[in-house]
């Protein structure tokens, strides 16, 4: 247990001091952007006839620190708002901030991401299973190849060939978003509209990621396959059942470490199916955002896409120690 | 009582020589049709990005029948401006062949460097290299390229080339490092020390060799992820189109509507089935490429 | 290096008897089927451990596999039987059968440097998947079994069965393995190198749990080999393996002190001793021959016989010599030595 703690500290520690560069270099970049977005507002700010301390203050509200002062203590003053989890204001939508803004995009892109990834995983496993136990036969060659080339396409190809056919050809689903207007909550006409808002991208998100999960699965399973204990069992007379099961539980393991691992790269990796069937998430708001030079909105939401990966290896670290035995228990303790 | 009538065998260690990979690759490319295929796509698409623009004229002559579908003329149909698909499709290719090629260069490089000194040095400058390794690796790469799009216009592939790569050496630093490791491990280096070669000798001449098959896999499966990316860049309209390249095609597709209305069909799938069939291309190749490093995957 | 002379206390009503008759087993290859072992015949007395030495290649781990019918893909046994008292022929029996004979019938242990327990489950619930597979009702008395039998073995059953694999020594695994073998009470016995990869304080314990548990349990023990310090401390009889054949078998007393095949002679010679000059330990010139080598006719060790090379019979290229009986319990495989009688 103190062994786990100290780990996870550790892990801790590291990620804090990742987090620190990445605001510091959005910081950077903030600072050097040609044309700099600081000084521009505050010019127009001022040609709006503010005064120039109000202006002042309107734009520290919106970049977490003051122009004209020294590079330290605008660094400084964007730290301590980082610290309090103050992202800034947003230019596009006036007056909200950053902050509330990322997390309600952020929602979106989770939903979509969570069960894509889930459907890909389950998939992929099962795909990659079958791929293990026939891989010297057409179907086992067919599946490698099948989940070489859609691992290997990207995942707009995949997401414009599905949008134009079955939406332009077979009219399925609407690419519109989703209507604002409707309440929320267990009513019929809501979830009939994530329905057909959410599945296209999920299954679009599904059919470009579980490649890659079959791959993995279908190795791993060739490998334990071949462990001396898979024999030692069948000459103890082990039932086939158990037999496969021993050898499904030692091929997952490190699968879990891809799956969490992608779960974190995917709130920033869901851009282009986001953007090709319109979906209000984390991806299509780091796009508005750099397209309307909003800069406070970008490094908020870079931040997030960021973290979200450091936790996500935290998490597959942590996730290995409680699962595998050789970890969890240390060597000969 | 360990009386043992084992005879041990010791494993005359070669090292790979690159002629001896070069007639390898050949023997296994010819073992299947498929990888024929492979070698053969990815080496039109090469060709096509080398010579393939010097057969277009600067300005393409547009004709007057718009988002038209295939026809003998247009053997892609044509675009919103009525110019020949195939056209744009072939000139559009150096910039992100080009592009994807400097990416390779920059990452082999730095990747390769970074790998192996981590590997040979191990130790301190090891544990260093690979927190910077593990840094470039947590970033997430795609996104970081979009909040630089802020920074950089990316109006020369070179520029573009250079920046994919300095982002995406991560990878292939890992994975040298892991096989200088493991070249250690076998007694490579210590062998060569004993017969009082010096460090550059055994780096360039038995390390590197050793090495370069399995970076000349990952360069290719690497590639394919630069071609992406750019093209994705591109895509996202995030980056103003002064260039003609297959992202822009897309770009413009989407945004005249053929998504929506399914006019011009081959303008949109052009570029596309081209990404299909370079992925295809690379994912048979590098089946290839597997056997010759993995004798042990070959079937009986 | 003691050789085990005693004779082993037998209880007579529980060891079967095992006679193999002409087993043959071939590896298909891209060269066509090749055999690995060819024509065996070798008998194992009731309550007798048999040693079956042999260099790397030789056929013996095969033979080890093929006792249980589970030779591995590429390879399939082509021919022959092996009767066990109380089964019939392990060869014909369907695939139900003899899956309830791997572990209830016949006890197979591992090679100590290969890992035969699952990873990540306890060997306490490894255990119970063993019973859960054979049928076993009562699950107390076999995790009693269990633990009796361990701690005959001078281990904690306690302790072992909540331990998982990385969590036990080389020496301790192999009392495990031994354990798993046992524990539903077969009484063939099936040792594949025990003491291979192990230090020598835990060569010599397992040697001595080996020959213990085989008296204790009423066992018919093949202990497969390819050290004869092995055979001598524990086997009755012993049988020597080269190129797929059985070259040599006797009583391991009289084999290994007047050794008759020129391959056994060899391998004695090669021996060094603790006492007495070093520089008499000749190795045996030449290598194993290894599938594809292994020569289509004639003697399959002419290569590397000294008889041979010292003076070339025609038989020796033509035939292969079939086992004969030299007296006293011997059989030899030998153009040379049947010739001298």
């Amino acid at each position: 247990m103190l062994k786990f703690l100290r780990r996870l500290a550790g892990h801790v520690v590291r990620g804090l001091v990742m987090i620190w560069i990445v605001t510091t270099f959005t910081f950077v970049l903030v600072r050097l952007m040609p044309g700099d977005p600081v000084e521009t507002q505050y010019e127009t700010l001022l040609s709006k006839g503010m005064s120039p301390d109000q202006a002042k203050a309107q734009v520290a509200v919106t970049y977490g620190f003051v122009p004209h002062g020294s590079v330290w203590s605008q660094y400084g003053h964007y730290l301590w708002q980082l610290l309090h989890f103050d992202l800034g204001k947003s230019v596009r939508a006036q007056g909200v901030s950053v902050t509330t803004e990322v997390l309600s995009s952020a929602k979106w892109t989770i939903g979509l991401v969570l069960a894509g990834t889930l459907l890909s995983f389950l998939f992929g496993v099962v795909l990659g299973v079958i791929a293990a136990m026939r891989r010297n036969s057409h179907v086992g060659n067919g599946l490698s190849i099948v989940g070489s080339l859609l691992h290997g396409v990207p995942q707009y190809v995949m997401a414009l060939i599905l949008v134009t056919f079955l939406t332009v050809k077979f009219k399925l689903f609407s690419t519109g978003p989703v209507d604002g207007l409707l309440e929320p909550g267990l009513n019929g006409a809501y979830i009939a509209s994530i329905v057909s808002h959410a599945v296209l991208p999920a299954v679009a998100f599904a059919l470009s990621s579980f490649g890659g999960y079959l791959l993995s699965m279908k190795s791993s399973v060739v490998s334990v396959l071949g462990d001396d204990f898979i024999l030692a069992s069948e000459l103890r007379g082990i039932r086939p059942s158990i037999i496969f099961r021993y050898v499904a539980r030692n091929a997952i393991l490190p699968l879990f470490t891809v799956l969490a691992l992608s779960l974190g790269f995917m709130v920033g990796g869901a851009v282009f199916i986001e953007n090709a069937f319109n979906y209000p998430g984390m991806g299509a708001m780091l796009i508005a955002s750099i397209g309307q030079r909003d800069y406070s909105e970008m490094s908020g939401a870079f931040l997030l896409i960021t973290m979200a990966v450091i936790i996500a290896n935290i998490c597959a670290d942590m996730l290995y120690t409680v699962i595998d035995p050789r970890v969890r228990r240390g060597e000969g303790a | 009582m360990s009386t043992t009538v084992e005879v041990p065998v010791v494993k005359p260690v070669v090292p790979a020589r690159r002629t001896k990979f070069l007639t390898n690759l050949w023997k296994v490319l010819r073992r299947k049709p498929s990888r024929m295929i492979g070698a053969f796509i990815v080496a039109l698409f090469v060709v096509m990005g080398v010579i393939g623009p010097w057969l277009y004229p600067d300005n393409l002559p547009k004709s007057a029948d718009l988002l038209a579908g295939p026809s003998l003329s247009h053997l892609l149909g044509t675009d919103f401006e009525g110019a020949d698909v195939l056209a744009e499709l072939v000139i559009g290719s150096r910039y992100v062949l080009t592009a994807a090629a400097v990416a390779a260069l920059v990452t082999v490089v730095v990747g390769v460097a970074v790998g192996l000194y981590a590997g040979y040095r191990r130790g301190r400058p090891d544990s260093a290299l690979m927190r910077i390794t593990d840094f470039v690796l947590t970033i997430p790469g795609f996104p970081l390229l979009l909040v630089l799009t802020t920074v950089w216009k990316f109006d020369s592939a070179l520029q573009m080339g250079l920046v994919l790569g300095l982002t995406g050496w991560g990878g292939l630093a890992r994975s040298v490092r892991s096989q200088t490791l493991s070249l250690r491990e076998r007694g490579f280096v210590e062998a060569a020390r004993g017969l009082g070669l010096s460090t550059p000798h055994i780096v360039s001449r038995e390390l590197l060799p050793n090495i370069a098959p399995y970076v000349a896999m990952n360069l290719l499966i690497g590639v394919t992820t630069f071609i992406y990316s750019q093209v994705g860049l591109f895509y996202l309209g995030v980056l103003p189109y002064n260039s003609t390249n297959w992202g822009v095609m897309i770009q413009l597709a989407v945004n005249n509507g053929v998504t929506q209305t399914g006019a011009g069909l081959s303008y949109l799938m052009a570029p596309l089935v081209a990404i299909l069939l370079l992925t295809l291309g690379v994912v048979l190749l590098v089946d290839a490429m597997d056997e010759v490093f993995n004798p042990r995957l070959r079937e009986d | 290096m003691t050789t085990a002379t005693e004779s082993s206390t037998v209880d007579e009503r529980t060891s079967p008897g095992v006679r193999i008759r002409d087993l043959t087993v071939a590896y298909r290859t891209p060269a066509g089927e090749l055999p690995a072992v060819s024509g065996i015949n070798l008998d194992l007395a009731p309550g007798s451990i048999t040693g079956l030495v042999g260099e790397s290649g030789s056929g013996k781990s095969t033979m080890a596999l093929a006792m249980l019918n589970a030779v591995q893909q590429p390879g399939r046994i082509t021919g022959g039987a092996i009767e066990i008292d109380g089964l019939g022929d392990v060869l014909s029996l369907s695939p139900k059968q003899i899956r309830a004979v791997r572990g209830g019938s016949i006890g197979y242990v591992f090679q100590a440097a290969q890992n035969s327990l699952n990873p990540l489950k306890t060997v306490g619930k490894q255990l119970l998947d063993l019973g859960r597979s054979h049928g076993v009702e009562d699950r107390r008395a076999l995790v009693r079994q269990a633990r009796e039998l361990l701690s005959r073995m001078g281990l904690s059953g306690e302790r072992v069965l909540d331990s998982y694999q990385h969590e036990l020594s080389g020496g301790m695994r192999q009392r495990v393995g031994i354990m798993l073998a046992l524990v539903l009470n077969a009484h063939v016995l099936v040792l594949d190198e025990p003491t291979t990869a192990l230090d020598m304080i835990s060569q010599a314990n397992i040697l001595s749990i080996i020959s213990d548990v085989h008296a204790e349990r009423g066992l018919t023990t093949l202990v497969v080999t390819h050290d004869i310090g092995v055979v001598a401390e524990v086997a009755d009889r012993v049988a020597v393996m080269y190129g797929g054949r059985l070259v040599e078998q006797g009583p391991t007393v009289d084999v290994l002190r007047t050794p008759s095949h020129p391959y056994t002679k060899g391998l004695i010679t090669a021996i060094p001793r603790l006492t007495g000059d070093p520089d008499v330990a000749r190795p045996l010139p030449g290598r194993p021959p290894t599938l594809g080598t292994i020569p289509r006719k004639g003697c399959v060790f002419r290569e590397r016989c000294a008889v041979y090379a010292a003076g070339a019979r025609e038989d020796c290229e033509t035939l292969d010599p079939p086992a004969h009986d030299v007296g006293g319990g011997r059989l030899v495989a030998c153009h040379a030595v049947e010739g001298e009688q």
